[in-house]
């Protein structure tokens, strides 16, 4: 089944919430106080709220509208509105796969039971930092081909989808939300100075502009 | 079809008190351009053929409907009693079903997550059992015997109190409550909501109160109330599908949704299903 990447492993701290689009599927990604993650379908199955506005509570995630709370297997474990009720087996969210391989975190609209697959990412790669681009993936991968480094050459695309910048070697993992939205998750090799993350990081910033100018044209 | 019961429903559409000569309202009202002009005496409504459409001035709006056939305005007597404050607290639009907006404030164990610390607060989260019956007689649907815990129930509440609440729904776009008003505990206080469709999945709610309240400066009432909306909203533009879903399999109910549960079989009944989903997504 495939992966999408929705985010950073140290951008979901422990007890946080976010929202992630994968493959035009909302859900909420969530990390209890032991780190350990969940993906479900965005929509409290009680009425219909997104579960992103939500909160973790004792290492379950609770809806903001009447405070449900759900565990980490997407089961409804406790109804504030009636305390001494045991929730019923059939309040549970919708439940999917989830894993996190280099630093990203990667999630599948499929049963959480099935094994998750990601791309082959090189060896030695940690995440430098994540852009949203207003471009689709395509213009994203033909600006990043097209947009100079620190002002002189152009990258020059790897073996394993590496990226060469001069010295430094990055990977662009994208998410296309639509077709005109793309989150792009830039990995760099471990061994990079401060100095070039800074200069790779102004990089991220000229290729989204060259391919959201790509992408107005075009439209 | 969903339009056919919602166009001989009456709908405030503006304020009575915003009235007043060379000053017209363009809005829309079941996905139809509509304007307001002429004076809080004289209103006038027109559609976007130029027709004139019916105008009534009832609890400080100004009402209209579509229809040929309108069902009459549902009354509500405090509107009549000499010793209230009427206080229309302006309009809210929120992109969500009508019906959503309406079921949103029939909701009562909402209030500790949502209004915080005003409406409720936890630990007092639990909803004990109350009564709702669907009166055939009127067609309306009544919540009973609701008490629940307040911290601030009103602008005029001093302290926290368990606050009896009894709700009505006179229309499937219209609410109104009966709570216990704080500085005179026999007589209740009165807030209703009457929620403008602009569509299916976008409303304007004006909120309005008939409070026995002599002390509270307007704007304060008018404020307190604002508040209270504006937390809805950011519920209510965030509940998937846009549209109330009135297949009961789509959400699941607890004890607590016994209002939510008999206003969804009373739409169905009728087939008021402008701004609902009646098919399972």
């Amino acid at each position: 089944m495939t992966s999408y990447p929705v985010g950073l492993t140290r951008d979901l701290a422990e007890n946080r919430v976010m929202r992630a689009q994968a493959g035009g599927v909302d859900m909420v990604v969530w990390r209890n106080s032991k780190g350990a993650l969940a993906a479900w379908n965005n929509r409290c199955p009680h009425r219909g709220m997104r579960l992103s506005h939500g909160f973790v509570r004792g290492d379950r995630l609770a809806c903001l509208y009447h405070g449900w709370h759900y565990g980490q297997n997407g089961q409804c474990a406790y109804v504030p509105a009636h305390p001494e009720l045991d929730p019923p087996a059939s309040i549970k969210t919708q439940t999917y796969a989830v894993s996190e391989v280099a630093g990203v975190i990667w999630v599948a609209p499929t049963d959480a039971q099935e094994a998750i697959e990601t791309p082959a990412i090189a060896a030695g790669l940690e995440p430098l930092r994540s852009i949203t681009a207003s471009a689709s993936e395509a213009a994203i991968t033909t600006a990043s081909l097209q947009t100079a480094f620190s002002g002189s050459d152009l990258p020059q695309a790897g073996a394993n989808g590496l990226l060469h910048l001069g010295e430094r070697q990055i990977a662009l993992i994208c998410n296309q939300i639509d077709a005109t939205s793309t989150q792009v998750h830039v990995l760099i090799d471990a061994s990079a100075a401060l100095s070039d993350r800074r200069a790779v990081s102004r990089w991220c910033d000229a290729l989204r502009r060259a391919a959201e100018t790509m992408t107005e044209e075009s439209a | 079809m969903s339009l056919d019961y919602a166009r001989n429903d009456w709908y405030a559409v503006a304020l009575a008190g915003h009235m007043g000569p060379g000053i017209t309202r363009n809005t829309q009202l079941l996905g139809t351009p509509i304007r307001i002009s002429g004076t809080a005496d004289a209103p006038r409504v027109t559609d976007d053929t130029g027709a004139e459409r019916p105008a009534v001035i009832r609890y400080d709006h100004v009402w209209t409907t579509l229809g040929d056939t309108p069902r009459p305005l549902f009354d509500i007597t405090e509107a009549d009693e000499p010793d209230r404050r009427f206080v229309p607290c302006g309009a809210v639009r929120v992109r969500c079903s009508p019906l959503r907006a309406v079921e949103n404030f029939l909701d009562i164990a909402h209030f500790p997550f949502v209004h915080t610390d005003i409406l409720g607060a936890e630990p007092h989260t639990e909803v004990a059992p109350y009564k709702v019956e669907i009166r055939d007689d009127v067609d309306e649907v009544w919540a009973t015997q609701i008490g629940f815990y307040q911290p601030q129930a009103a602008k005029s509440a001093t302290e926290a109190i368990t606050t009896q609440y009894e709700y009505r729904v006179p229309a499937p776009t219209s609410a109104v409550l009966y709570k216990t008003c704080p500085p005179r505990p026999e007589a209740w206080d009165v807030i209703a909501i009457f929620v403008q469709p602009v569509s299916p999945e976008e409303c304007i709610v004006w909120p309005w109160m008939a409070l026995i309240d002599e002390t509270s400066h307007f704007a304060d009432l008018v404020q307190f109330q604002q508040e209270i909306f504006l937390q809805d909203r950011s519920i209510l533009e965030n509940q998937l599908p846009v549209r109330l879903p009135l297949d009961p399999r789509m959400e699941i109910p607890t004890r607590s949704d016994m209002t939510s549960v008999a206003y969804r079989r009373w739409l169905k009944k009728k087939g008021a299903f402008y701004g609902a989903l009646t098919e399972a997504a």
